[in-house]
């Protein structure tokens, strides 16, 4: 199973899934905005405002998303001394900081006509920011130390204890009365969202998830030449 | 309807930012990704080719993913 991520059993397959993603990516994007900006309808309480949900959404879940997987492929290579996880966590990162800057951007530009603030100090909203000082921790912890060892060993535990921080954002609105709304989607089929929102919602995460996919193989491509190109001189 | 889409019934600024912010971001993250890959590329590619002959075969055959990068590469240009 481990033998997947070799790189050299998937550069090639690396080239090909970006050319595939590339050919329809355009495609799906015009699909999702046609249906998140004009198709689907207004909130009856939020109005137009609620369309700021298609982009807000989907960022914030694959900013938690990709802590959390970074978290448990750093736990993978803590324990079995496997450093492909280590370039794999590395090109996830900026993923998800961006996404997770993303959600806290686009959550209080949706605040402001909702509830009147850019800015609370609500337990959701402080959650998702210290979400965003692990991320940065973790890439600065690869840009400032030099020797890669090292830097993998550091950055591993940062994302192991920045884990802590997950079960927080992701059940802050049920632990404490906060001014962030309850989530509307639940996996156990209880969501008190009508399809007409769902349809354009998950339109908008397959979109981001594709572009996710797509800039974390050219990174992981970029990781392994950048790897490849030191060993050179070592043969 | 036009302006009725534009402004969004009065949403329109914190709409169109909101969608506006998310693809300026992720276009420049885009950008930035795709230019230091290219430059990777260049970089390893150039020194393969400084690589004297048999220098360069025993790369090629030590290492898989060198041979399938020059495979590639010398395609896409």
């Amino acid at each position: 199973m481990l033998d997947l991520i070799n790189p050299s059993r998937i550069f090639n397959l690396i080239e090909k899934l970006i050319n595939f993603i590339n050919s329809i990516f355009f495609v799906l994007l015009i699909i999702a905005l046609t249906f998140a900006l004009v198709l689907s309808p207004p909130d009856y309480l939020q109005g137009d405002s609620v369309r700021i949900m298609y982009v807000h959404v989907p960022s914030a879940w694959i900013g938690l998303a990709s802590f959390t997987a970074i978290a448990l492929l750093s736990i993978l290579s803590f324990v079995f001394k496997i450093k492909n996880l280590n370039l794999i966590t590395k090109s996830i990162a900026p993923i998800g900081l961006l996404f997770t800057c993303i959600a806290i951007i686009t959550g209080s530009l949706w605040g402001q006509p909702t509830w009147g603030t850019w800015w609370a100090w609500d337990a959701r909203i402080t959650s998702m920011l210290i979400l965003s000082i692990f991320y940065i921790l973790f890439i600065l912890t690869h840009k400032l130390i030099e020797k890669e060892d090292k830097a993998n060993k550091v950055s591993n535990i940062i994302a192991i204890i920045g884990l802590i921080n997950i079960p927080v954002i992701r059940y802050s609105v049920d632990w404490w009365n906060t001014l962030h709304q309850p989530s509307s989607i639940k996996l156990d089929g209880t969501s008190s969202i009508h399809p007409s929102m769902l349809l354009p919602l998950m339109l908008m995460l397959l979109v981001l998830l594709l572009y996710c996919a797509l800039i974390l193989l050219m990174k992981y491509k970029t990781e392994i030449i950048r790897i490849k190109k030191k060993n050179i001189k070592r043969i | 309807m036009i302006q009725n889409f534009i402004s969004m019934n009065g949403y329109g600024f914190f709409v169109w930012l909101s969608f506006a912010i998310t693809f300026l971001a992720c276009g420049i993250v885009y950008y930035k990704t795709y230019k230091t890959l290219k430059k990777y590329e260049k970089d390893f590619a150039k020194e393969l080719d400084q690589l004297s002959e048999a220098e360069r075969k025993l790369v090629l055959e030590k290492s898989k993913v060198a041979s399938q990068f020059l495979a590639s590469y010398n395609k896409s240009i």
